[in-house]
């Protein structure tokens, strides 16, 4: 049987509690191709059981909604089947499995979680901001999981009481601040006015990325592991 | 605004420094802008493969000193800048605000004299905390012979303090940077790591160093063979508590009779800081890993070679050796290490488990047993298996002098 969710964590959880005797269970929140007479459920939220489901497995885990959270955000093809296999294994086995690697299922989700840390990481550090006609900051990313939002803290912490918003053009929303409160909200196309600097800055900050290479080490590859090419469109040095 | 042609001349020299961490502190940010990322973080990297973290540049380039490696040295002929504090407060505050980076690395060359360059690199740190309202990340070079309080005071605005031992060796100081002693780096630094200990036991308010110090050394621009350079560094991490030595492979920029002008290898620089890990994470000391001849192998990592020469160890199973033990393993690195620590509570690993958990096990297999099971090779057959794959760029034509003794008389003539 194959289970629909929205890709909720409510969803999510009235559909594990749906499927569970099920063995051949799949879940699945996007298209999938259908094989002939295969039956289907479209799963529709229940808080109360949702809410059920939440408290025992957080008995049995209490980190086990911060990976489920981390997890949904993942842009992973396999990542329902992560997902489900992961809190299976949890149930079945009553305890936290995160440590368990020789196991399939919790290694799955340890690398999957991973993956997903890295690029908050990552993103840190590679996400440039334009400073706006208003003094306003405007950064584009298109990151691999929709973590946008779990940006936020980072640069409210450094950014003190400046305005920003980090906008992820691919899923099209947006992290803001706006100067007290900060908040997600859908965000299509941005129509931007720069500050009189900004293009100088830029400038002088591509001159200084010119001038601290060292050509005669030339190594590509390694630059290219460490900062891979799919995130160069947003970032000024590298156009 | 500083002018593109200025910045270039600043940067250039000093992109040489490896120097690049942001890591270690903690700092909050007191109502302006910045604060301390205790795990570090890369802004971007360069096509020469390193991470560009910190804003790295002179004050100044207009040097009084005379060091024969170093392109800035009174008597080259480049051209000179020197730059304002305020000139580099805006750019900091600029390109931090647009996270392009996460601090400020302030170096400067030897203008005029040491305390009045000292000074200069004091008044830009301190404009930046206290006008500007900056907290992120500052790490500011320490000039030899600059005059206590200066570098106690710029001590107090900085995160991290650095003075460049450069040469492994009060000989080589001598001849290639005539005005530095080894005491003028050794004492600086050995006196901030007491007032850093003294300031933590006071528990005064404030921040003194909270990421510590750090140093950086030339390899191959002099002849002192890996396991000098090796005692070194493990004597500045236990006695001055360093937090990092880095080491920067020789590339020959300028031309002197003293210097070779060959470039010392990326592989010596490689092996070099894997020893370093080794003395950091994975406790071993600097005797263990050298061979008889003074020098790490070139053929083998440090650690493989270690593990070869001492057969006896192994192999070891992985379902009940030690943290310590394990560490040991070539290939087994501190994350699988504890990858197999963790797992192993829950039921024996086998290679099978191993070789899932993404334990690296093209050289571990040759030392260890798992549940009692031994893939590896025989011990003759092992050193051959493992030097096969290894890179091998070191190949050189013979010296004359390539000995650490008589290179020294060769290139100064004494017998």
């Amino acid at each position: 049987m194959i289970y629909f969710y929205d890709g909720s964590k409510e969803s999510f959880l009235t559909a594990f509690v749906l499927s569970y005797g099920d063995g051949d269970a799949t879940l699945t929140s996007r298209d999938c191709q259908l094989s002939l007479g295969q039956e289907t459920v479209f799963v529709k939220a229940d808080p109360a059981r949702a809410a059920k489901a939440e408290a025992r497995l957080n008995a049995i885990d209490s980190h086990c909604m911060r990976d489920l959270d981390l997890l949904l955000r993942s842009g992973e093809k396999q990542r329902d089947g992560v997902l489900l296999r992961y809190f299976r294994c949890l149930a079945a086995y009553g305890r936290p499995v995160r440590d368990m690697y020789q196991v399939d299922a919790a290694r799955e989700a340890d690398r999957a979680l991973r993956k997903i840390g890295t690029e908050i990481h990552r993103m840190k550090g590679f996400v440039r901001f334009m400073e706006c006609a208003s003094g306003a900051l405007y950064a584009p990313v298109s990151p691999d999981n929709d973590i946008c939002d779990l940006l936020l803290p980072h640069f409210r912490g450094r950014l003190g009481s400046i305005p920003f918003v980090i906008h992820d053009v691919s899923r099209r929303k947006a992290a803001v601040f706006d100067g007290e409160h900060s908040f997600v909200a859908p965000l299509g196309g941005a129509e931007i006015v720069l500050s009189a600097d900004e293009e100088n800055w830029r400038d002088l900050w591509k001159r200084y990325y010119a001038s601290v290479n060292i050509p005669s080490r030339e190594r590509l590859k390694q630059m290219r592991g460490y900062m891979p090419v799919r995130y160069w469109r947003f970032m000024p040095e590298k156009r | 605004m500083i002018s593109e042609e200025k910045l270039h001349i600043l940067v250039n020299g000093a992109k040489f420094d490896v120097s690049c961490s942001s890591s270690g502190s903690k700092r909050k940010n007191g109502g302006g802008i910045g604060n301390g990322f205790a795990e570090g973080c890369c802004h971007s990297f360069t096509p020469d493969g390193r991470c560009v973290s910190l804003l790295k540049i002179l004050m100044s380039n207009d040097c009084i000193y005379h060091c024969k490696y170093c392109v800035n040295r009174a008597d080259a002929d480049v051209p000179r800048a020197t730059a304002t504090p305020e000139e580099i407060c805006e750019l900091v505050m600029a390109f931090y605000k647009r996270n392009y980076i996460e601090g400020l690395f302030l170096s400067s060359a030897v203008c005029r004299t040491p305390d009045y360059t000292m000074e200069q690199l004091l008044r830009t740190v301190k404009l930046l905390r206290t006008e500007y309202k900056f907290f992120g990340y500052i790490h500011v070079k320490g000039i030899p012979y600059a005059d206590g309080a200066l570098v106690r005071e710029t001590a107090r605005y900085a995160d991290r303090m650095s003075y460049n031992i450069e040469l492994p060796s009060e000989q080589s100081l001598k001849l290639l940077a005539p005005q530095k002693t080894r005491e003028s780096l050794l004492a600086p630094m050995r006196s901030l790591a007491l007032q850093s200990s003294q300031f933590k036991a006071e528990k005064r308010k404030g921040h003194f160093l909270p990421a510590g110090q750090t140093t950086q050394l030339i390899v191959g621009a002099s002849p002192e063979p890996d396991g000098q350079i090796l005692r070194l560094t493990q004597a500045l991490y236990r006695k001055n508590g360093l937090k990092r030595v880095y080491y920067s492979s020789y590339v020959p920029v300028v031309h002197d009779a003293l210097l070779p002008d060959r470039p010392a290898g990326e592989l010596r620089e490689h092996r070099l800081y894997q020893a370093d890990w080794l003395l950091r994470f994975y406790g071993f000391t600097a005797e263990e890993i050298v061979n008889d001849d003074g020098n790490l192998s070139y053929d083998l990592d440090p650690k493989c070679a270690w593990a070869l020469n001492h057969m006896q160890y192994f192999p070891v199973e992985v379902n009940r050796a030690p943290l310590e033990t394990l560490l040991r393993v070539p290939g087994i690195g501190a994350r699988s290490a504890y990858k197999i620590m963790q797992a192993r509570r829950f039921g024996a690993l086998t290679f099978e488990d191993l070789g899932k958990m993404h334990v690296v096990l093209k050289r571990a297999r040759h030392f260890i047993t798992a549940n009692g099971k031994f893939y590896g090779a025989n011990e003759t057959a092992v050193r051959g298996l493992l030097t096969a794959g290894e890179r091998n760029d070191g190949a050189v034509q013979l010296n004359l002098f390539s000995d650490a003794e008589t290179a020294h008389s060769a290139l100064t003539g004494e017998l």
